[in-house]
């Protein structure tokens, strides 16, 4: 009977194997879970401003371990339980970035673009999330495809006493979109005088390199600055 | 047959472990909350009127007796209010706009918007749906309830009408203003508010009614904290005495307080009644 758990001589060599890819693959995966080896993990280098966070501060561990979690969601997909669980670690949500971000000022929130009568708009720009313009991972500050993602919602703009050289309306009826942000910041937190003379306004490209994680040409003057990880771990544990 | 009796107890073994290691530890737990015990006894729409009701109120205490009779007393309320360089409160539309900022910051999934035909703000002009059942609530004044397909949320709209000389005099005479004869009445716009079930237990309704309430509560603190930090206007006295009365305004819990008093009777029927 013993013979049945003897290995076969002929397959030693696999046995071997088996034994020295679990101790190398064991090692790698310790390595990976420490601190110090987060950047190897990270799918891209972090946006601007987040390169002194580390994973858990989006990412945090999902509930139960990894046994637990794949027997939920199995249970869940057969039907004998009523939801299933986050797998490894939690999904990432506006809530996340709220954590640190979330200012009373924000003239562009992302929940206002829940109402429906902006079911158009994020049809073509989902506003109601952060990552439509924030995507995490590419090393940018902000990363939509073009500048002219006002036009999805300023069409019928009219400024009375307009105090620009020439006038919202012109702009807009000659769909001079991407002038919008070369004078205002999205979410209207820099402190600047708003330039008068379209002369006068930041250049497209400077724009774009801002974009990219450059220069702020709205000044670093702001009402209200994100949470440090510092300062997010301790609102936490005000909690 | 030895080779069969290992194959077939390689088999066992394995299935053992995977069914031993799936099965065992328990799982995850359902995250359960207290509501899922207690029975939904509201529809929705009760729920969304009860909270409209009290936003009726508390808005047009604001507007009377904070901005109305403040702007009598020389107190400022612009839509500016939050820049550094603007030292008033906030105007009722922004107000709103405030508690709606705070409701979202709570866990309690509510949704509260404000819109119009002829706002100020040409952003905030209904469109779509909105537009449509709008025309229906400026023919009657009824609430209209819809379900939106695309956000998966329960949706009425309920009309926001000039109840204080304070609406028609400011929107009437605001430099962007798309519309000049507002009159006392008028419907000037809705109120959106979007839930995601269909009904709601007692404790849900409670939670939905109180998100409210602190969401008046957190954009009041701010208006107190802006007069707090004003530099180079009078700063009110904040107390027990409201602006009718000379330079004051009332701290929080003195203007929570007159809106429970002029709010609840209805919506503490409908609560009793259910309970």
């Amino acid at each position: 009977m013993m013979n049945i758990f003897k290995i076969n001589p002929l397959r030693k060599r696999q046995f071997v194997g088996l034994v020295l890819g679990l101790i190398i693959g064991g090692t790698i995966f310790f390595i990976l879970t420490l601190d110090v080896s987060e950047k190897y993990v990270s799918i891209g280098p972090m946006n601007t401003g987040h390169n002194d966070i580390s994973c858990i501060t989006c990412h945090a561990d999902a509930r139960g371990n990894l046994v637990q979690q794949v027997q939920s969601n199995i249970s869940h997909a057969f039907g004998f339980r009523k939801n299933g669980v986050d797998f490894g670690t939690k999904d990432v949500t506006v809530d996340n970035c709220l954590n640190c971000h979330d200012r009373p000022n924000d003239r562009h929130p992302t929940y206002r673009f829940s109402e429906p009568r902006f079911s158009d708009a994020i049809k073509v720009i989902d506003a109601t999330t952060c990552i439509t313009c924030h995507k995490e991972h590419h090393g940018e500050r902000v990363s939509v495809p073009s500048m002219d993602y006002c036009m999805n919602c300023h069409q019928e703009l009219d400024v009375e006493d307009d105090p620009l050289d020439i006038s919202h309306v012109s702009l807009i009826k000659a769909k001079q979109w991407t002038t919008c942000i070369q004078c205002h910041d999205f979410h209207g937190n820099h402190k600047y005088e708003v330039a008068t003379k379209l002369k006068d306004t930041f250049a497209k490209i400077t724009i774009q390199k801002y974009f990219q994680g450059g220069y702020d040409p709205y000044g670093t003057d702001k009402k209200y600055t994100g949470l440090l990880e510092s300062e997010w771990l301790e609102k936490l544990s005000e909690k | 047959m030895v080779k069969n009796i290992k194959l077939l107890l390689s088999e066992v073994v394995f299935l053992s472990v995977v069914s031993f290691t799936l099965v065992s530890c328990g799982g995850v737990a359902e995250e359960s909350t207290e509501s899922d015990a207690e029975e939904n006894i509201f529809s929705v729409d009760q729920v969304l009127e009860m909270v409209s009701k009290e936003n009726d109120v508390t808005r047009t205490l604001y507007t009377k007796a904070i901005v109305g009779q403040g702007k009598l007393q020389g107190m400022k309320f612009d839509e500016d209010w939050q820049k550094d360089d603007v030292e008033a409160g906030p105007l009722p539309a922004l107000f709103l706009r405030g508690v709606a900022t705070s409701i979202r910051r709570s866990p309690v999934p509510l949704g509260l918007y404000l819109g119009s035909d002829y706002p100020v703000n040409s952003a905030n002009k209904f469109q779509g749906k909105q537009a449509e059942l709008f025309e229906k609530i400026k023919e009657n004044q009824d609430p209209q309830y819809f379900y939106d397909e695309e956000q998966k949320v329960h949706t009425a709209m309920f009309a926001d009408l000039a109840s204080a000389g304070a609406c028609v005099s400011c929107h009437n005479a605001h430099p962007q203003t798309p519309k000049t004869d507002w009159k006392l009445g008028d419907v000037m716009g809705a109120t959106t508010w979007q839930y995601p079930k269909d009904s709601l237990s007692y404790g849900e309704t409670i939670a939905v009614l109180n998100s409210y309430a602190k969401g008046t509560i957190d954009i009041y603190m701010q208006y107190l904290d802006e007069i707090e930090n004003f530099k180079n206007s009078e700063k009110p006295i904040i107390g027990d005495k409201w602006p009718a009365e000379g330079n004051y305004v009332p701290t929080a819990e003195v203007f929570l307080d007159s809106v429970r008093k002029l709010a609840s009777y209805e919506t503490m029927n409908k609560l009793m009644a259910a309970k």
